[in-house]
């Protein structure tokens, strides 16, 4: 029999109960609020790169799963990150994007803040005097913030594990690509796409759908790609070689732009736990952040890196190859983007039950294995297994 | 020799109507040999402009010879231009012309978004008797595009 009966679609796969995960996954509004708590409440996540404040007193706002932060390098260099909401009657403080303040001042009644979180101006303050209003115990609540490879962690829980436990070597695969000479963020996009974020998680652990695309299609050979996972549900994988030139209109790029440690036609790809991606394509390198709006809407933070001081004409031809595959206009990232959509279309309403992640091919090629691994440990942190959410 | 501000208006007009019909041969045919399409954002976040689409004639020609073959939106665009400004650029018979648009995508099912809004600031020139573009940079206010589309806007 080809298709199925509405009661043969509710069972779940013929495969290991680690081999498919529930739609529920993506759609029930409680497991959504359980992982901001259990998730997102309690990793560690990439907020900024440090190129995006350069100076003392730069600043950036980042709201992470409905949580409004503040990211300042103080007068001292060092990047501290604060929840955005003023002391006193909760206000967002800072509204712009980035900037350079050497104090943040609440539009409501003026209370003042430094760059290291100290409330540091109450307005009339003698009419405080009479309860004993203390303005050293008025300050902003600070955010734990470490800097590895030049990205800037911060980790909402200030009783979980440090920052080099959580990512257990994860980043040491990169070390000669970003630890090796300064970097520079010259591309910033927040789209936010109508899908829950594990969809969009999916996309950069899919070795399998690479199918989907027509310049990954021609342009790579996927039967190399090399994985290798990490504790805490952290993944790399190394080996794919990229023939730029078998895309029409596209030429190869040189050892010269290359970036440390790479070859021009290297493709590698690092994925930490829960939300970011670093994708590295030789001569240029991608970092998503995803940060959960809703069960079904999700803003994907999309950041384009190269060598600071680079000449003009260099960070042309990088930004050139930064878009060919990413970017709003580029011609991998909307379908990507697209999949994730066409799935929430289906999920969300409860029409598709399950999907299946059960290809095996020794963690190389186009095994699903990058996905049971972040669903064993999505599963693990939720205490709820994927493959059957609520227990039903 | 004056400026020819009907036929400016017109190309720019003509522009929209076939990137709208999805007739890429069309547009490439109104523009000079040495035409280059910029798509740029300002980024407050990283304090830069930033380009997010860069291509010359032959480059764009490639880019829209692909389109069928990739996965995309489903739907149409439909882009609403406004002429604002045509000044002399500096050189003889080109012009810098600066029109504000409006791009709405309207789905399969007749759903219609707002997509896009931002600026062309077009360089025309005159060659042979006819108005050509030598150049476009499309500033857009919308950094958000959702899942976003290589088509040109």
């Amino acid at each position: 029999m080809a298709s199925r009966t509405a009661a043969q679609w509710q069972q779940p796969p013929a495969v290991p109960d680690t081999h498919y995960v529930s739609g529920n996954v993506y759609s029930d509004p409680q497991i959504f609020a359980e992982e901001r708590d259990k998730i997102f409440g309690r990793t560690w996540t990439i907020a900024a790169h440090e190129s995006e404040l350069p100076n003392p007193f730069d600043f950036r706002t980042y709201d992470y799963a409905n949580t409004p932060l503040v990211i300042v390098r103080g007068g001292d260099g060092r990047v501290r990150t604060f929840i955005n909401a003023c002391s006193h009657r909760g206000a967002k403080l800072v509204n712009e994007p980035g900037g350079n303040a050497k104090t943040f001042t609440c539009f409501y009644h003026f209370w003042s803040y430094n760059s290291e979180g100290a409330c540091v101006g109450i307005p009339k303050s003698e009419a405080y005097d009479q309860v004993g209003l203390d303005p050293s115990k008025c300050g902003l609540r600070e955010v734990r913030t470490e800097v590895r490879l030049g990205l800037v962690f911060v980790n909402l829980d200030d009783a979980a594990p440090g920052l080099d436990s959580f990512l257990s070597g994860a980043l040491d695969t990169f070390q000669s690509v970003m630890g090796t000479g300064e970097l520079e963020v010259f591309h910033f996009q927040r789209s936010v796409i109508r899908a829950n974020w594990k969809a969009w998680v999916e996309t950069n652990m899919d070795a399998y759908h690479t199918i989907m695309h027509v310049v990954l299609r021609k342009t790579q050979v996927d039967s190399t790609r090399v994985i290798t996972t990490y504790p805490g549900g952290h993944l790399s994988t190394d080996g794919v070689k990229a023939s730029y030139t078998n895309y029409k209109g596209w030429g190869d790029r040189s050892q010269a732009m290359a970036l440390p440690g790479s070859a021009p036609d290297d493709l590698r790809v690092g994925n930490l736990f829960p939300n970011s991606a670093i994708l590295i394509r030789g001569t240029v390198m991608r970092i998503d952040v995803l940060s959960p709006i809703s069960p079904h809407e999700t803003a994907v933070e999309s950041r384009g890196i190269g060598i600071k001081g680079d000449s003009d004409a260099n960070r042309l031809t990088r930004i050139k190859h930064h878009n060919q595959y990413w970017g709003p206009f580029s011609r991998n990232w909307p379908e990507d983007a697209y999949a994730a959509e066409a799935c929430e279309k289906t999920f969300s309403t409860g029409a598709a039950k399950y999907q299946i992640i059960a290809r095996e091919e020794n963690m190389r090629g186009q095994d699903d294995g990058m996905m049971r691994v972040f669903y064993a440990e999505w599963s693990r942190r939720m205490g709820r297994p994927a493959h059957n959410p609520l227990n039903r | 020799m004056s400026a020819p501000f009907e036929d400016i208006r017109a190309l720019i007009y003509r522009a929209s109507l076939t990137l709208d019909r999805e007739d890429w041969i069309g547009f490439l045919a109104l523009c000079a040999a040495d035409f280059r399409y910029l798509i740029t954002a300002y980024s407050p976040e990283l304090r830069k402009r930033m380009i997010w689409f860069d291509h010359d004639l032959e480059s764009l020609k490639a880019l829209l010879d692909m389109v069928p073959q990739h996965l995309r939106r489903h739907g149409t665009l439909l882009r609403h231009v406004s002429v604002g400004m045509i000044e002399p650029a500096g050189s003889p018979d080109c012009y810098t012309v600066t029109s504000t648009f409006q791009c709405l995508h309207t789905e399969l099912d007749g759903t219609t978004r707002l997509y896009a809004v931002g600026r062309y600031i077009d360089t025309v020139t005159m060659s042979d008797g006819r108005v050509l573009f030598l150049g476009r940079d499309t500033q857009l206010e919308t950094r958000d595009l959702g899942i976003g589309s290589h088509v040109p806007l």
